[in-house]
């Protein structure tokens, strides 16, 4: 990045007694920016987010907001919008006076604050809903008023706890379009956190992938995906197959098999853990007359995704996953006997987790 | 089949019913039933019917005084329960989980103690070479010793002593309902930690508050033993006057209808507790309070 850093998290830690939540987060996020905390559950997603919002001390590190130390401002100074996981609505507030909260507590006078809480409710879609209760909404209306109340006072850094996991699928996608389009227009920088990959690539200009309290990479979504770190992410960010082979003058050998290793693994040698993603195998019919030769299996089991098949593939090198486009052909049967190939730049090195 | 079907709710609920009728509506309506009975030092219970004991009652200045002192006391109570309790409960509900259980016991003390035992404790405190007037005297307080026992204050603060763990209980319970992100939603918005607890926090336990005000009324209203041995003599209340009737004037149906009188004025009260302050406070919140007092 850049542009300077708005937030920077400088080798963030947190202990519980003898539990260690947060062992070592150090990462820094761009104005603007929408970032994402991705990673499995329990891996201190939620405590790195509570101390940036300054709910909970740092054991180790410090946090720097526009290269000013965070430690000692009370929360409520922070200037933070926090949207939380189970919205945390006032359920004894209308929707209108949930928002209007923030506006009061910064004494904006009433003419003003009935404006602003009129816009930013028309801002998430839900003018017409302004004197409900929030037990009286649905999932993403309760979503949507707590983000227009985080939003209402002009935060400067908008914190997201997985704010979209209470939703079903179809509610979630929706609300992933009209969260990203949101970030984009008040182009407040935005932290969210999440365990859902999809999530995190769909929103984020940028995913920090976390396991067991530690930052193991940063970069945009697609890089990510397409030059994991380690063994974890290559797992973690969508799927991915596991090809250990042995690697001599620019070829690799596994079970019998020779492939190429691409140009930048060329002068490897010795053992080396490959990985290659669904979607950039080929697969096909045994029978095809004069074609190249492949990594032979049998299709153990297949599986429909709507543009896609998803195909587990049985072969000398172990199972493989590989995702065939739905052209409108004629899947293929389980049992079939199918061969695999792929291009030699598809392939990654891993580092073992 | 559905005959059965029909009948079940009542099969089942039968037996409590039987309990419930058997040992309080039965002798409710005795009690009620005895008021209307006139009385005679020579003859006893009177056989004619009449409600000559309420005229009296209304009639007598003595009542009146002790009624409206009942209420006094009891509101009074209520009032100082709710101002100690809440923030009590509040205070306790955010001790570290390590301090809590044995502050909890701490609280719920008093009620462990006789009643008698507890009033005892008081009376060495409040007489007038008891310890308070000894350390006022002590510290040249003007005025010291005061008057402290026998009187309405007195008998406040016995009240209150063992009242406001029901306070304490009823608030805490509510406060585990409440979602403690509630807090740090209203604190990231900018409330500080007073405006958290007026503003979200109070709002949203209020039906423990009203549980815990309703009963505290309640039962100062009827309660004996403490403004008997904390008022004295001569600070009647309406159950020491029912007691006094029946126990040593022996007209028991004149005991009978301050009974009665009592009991329909704390009903009164409850409901119109319940209707006018009651569900104004738990309408926000999507409960709507049930008719009628427990
Ligand atoms: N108050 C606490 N006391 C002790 N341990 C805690 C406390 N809060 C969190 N932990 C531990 O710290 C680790 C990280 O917790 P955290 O809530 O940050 O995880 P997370 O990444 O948000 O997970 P999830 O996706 O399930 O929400 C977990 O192992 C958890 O058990
Ligand atoms: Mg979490």
């Amino acid at each position: 990045m850049t542009a300077p850093a708005f937030l920077t998290l400088d080798s963030l830690g947190k202990d519980y007694g003898t539990v260690t939540a947060v062992r070592d987060v150090s990462l820094s996020v761009a104005p603007g920016e929408f970032l994402g905390l991705l990673g499995p559950s329990g891996c201190g997603k939620t405590t790195t987010l509570q101390m940036i919002a300054g709910f909970e001390a740092p054991s180790r590190g410090r946090i720097l907001m526009e290269g000013r130390d965070l430690t000692g401002t009370p929360p409520a100074q922070r200037g933070i919008g926090l949207v939380f996981q189970s919205y945390a609505l006032f359920p004894h507030m209308t929707a209108a006076e949930n928002v209007a909260f923030g506006l009061e507590m910064r004494r904006v006078p009433r003419p003003e604050r009935g404006r602003r809480v009129a816009e930013a409710l028309a801002q998430v879609r839900l003018g017409h809903l302004a004197e409900r209760f929030p037990r009286n909404m649905s999932g993403g209306q309760q979503q949507r008023v707590a983000l227009a109340r985080a939003l209402v006072v002009e935060p400067r850094l908008l914190l997201l706890d997985e704010p979209l996991s209470n939703l079903d699928a179809k509610l979630r996608e929706e609300m992933q379009v009209e969260l990203r389009e949101l970030q984009r227009r008040i182009g407040v920088t935005t932290v969210l956190v999440t365990h859902d990959q999809a999530e995190a690539m769909a929103l984020c200009d940028r995913v920090a992938i976390m396991q067991g309290g530690r930052v193991v990479q940063i970069d945009a979504p697609w890089q990510a995906y397409d030059i994991p770190a380690d063994a974890f992410v290559a797992d973690f960010l969508g799927r991915s197959n596991r090809l250990p082979a042995r690697a001599a003058s620019g070829h690799a050998e596994a079970a019998g098999h020779r492939f190429c290793l691409p140009p930048e693994l060329a002068d490897r040698q010795g053992d080396i853990l490959l990985t290659i993603r669904p979607e950039r195998l080929r697969i096909r019919c045994e029978r095809a007359p004069e074609s190249p030769p492949g990594l032979e299996g049998r299709v153990q089991a297949r599986l429909f995704l709507g543009g896609f098949w998803l195909y587990t593939v049985e072969t000398a090198l172990g199972a493989f996953a590989v995702m065939a486009q739905n052209t409108g052909a004629t899947p293929l049967d389980e049992g079939a006997a199918v061969t695999l190939d792929w291009d030699a730049h598809s392939l990654r090195r891993l580092e073992p987790a | 089949m559905t005959r059965l079907d029909r009948l079940t709710p009542a099969l089942l609920t039968a037996p409590s019913a039987l309990v419930y009728a058997g040992a309080l509506l039965v002798p409710l309506a005795g009690v009620l039933a005895l008021s209307l009975h006139g009385f005679d030092f020579e003859k006893g219970v009177l056989p004619g019917w009449g409600l000559a004991n309420y005229q009296d009652l209304f009639t007598d200045p003595l009542f009146g005084e002790a009624l409206a002192r009942t209420f006094r006391i009891a509101g009074l109570t209520t009032l100082i329960c709710l101002l100690v309790g809440v923030p009590e409960a509040w205070i306790i509900h955010r001790m570290d989980p390590r301090w809590r259980g044995p502050m909890l016991l701490v609280v719920v003390g008093p009620l462990l103690v006789s009643v008698v035992v507890r009033n005892f404790g008081w009376m060495v405190l409040l007489g007038t070479n008891g310890l308070v007037n000894q350390a006022l005297t002590a510290l040249h307080v003007p005025g010291a010793p005061f008057r402290l026992m026998f009187t309405e204050g007195a008998v406040v603060v016995g009240l209150v002593h063992v009242m406001v763990p029901l306070v304490v209980l009823s608030v805490w319970a509510s406060l585990g309902r409440l979602d403690p992100v509630l807090e740090r939603a209203a604190t990231s918005l900018g409330a500080g930690r007073f405006t958290v607890f007026t503003r979200v926090v109070l709002p949203n336990v209020m039906p423990g508050v009203m549980a815990g005000a309703l009963m505290v009324f309640c039962l100062s209203a009827s309660a004996f033993a403490t403004p008997a041995m904390l008022g004295g003599k001569r600070l009647k209340v309406v159950s020491s006057m029912t007691y006094n009737e029946f126990l040593n004037t022996l007209n028991w149906p004149l005991g009978a209808a301050l009974a009665t009188v009592l009991m329909a004025a704390i009903l009164l009260a409850t409901l119109l507790w319940t209707r006018l302050v009651e569900k104004r406070a738990l309408r926000r919140l999507g409960e709507v309070a049930q008719g009628g007092p427990a």
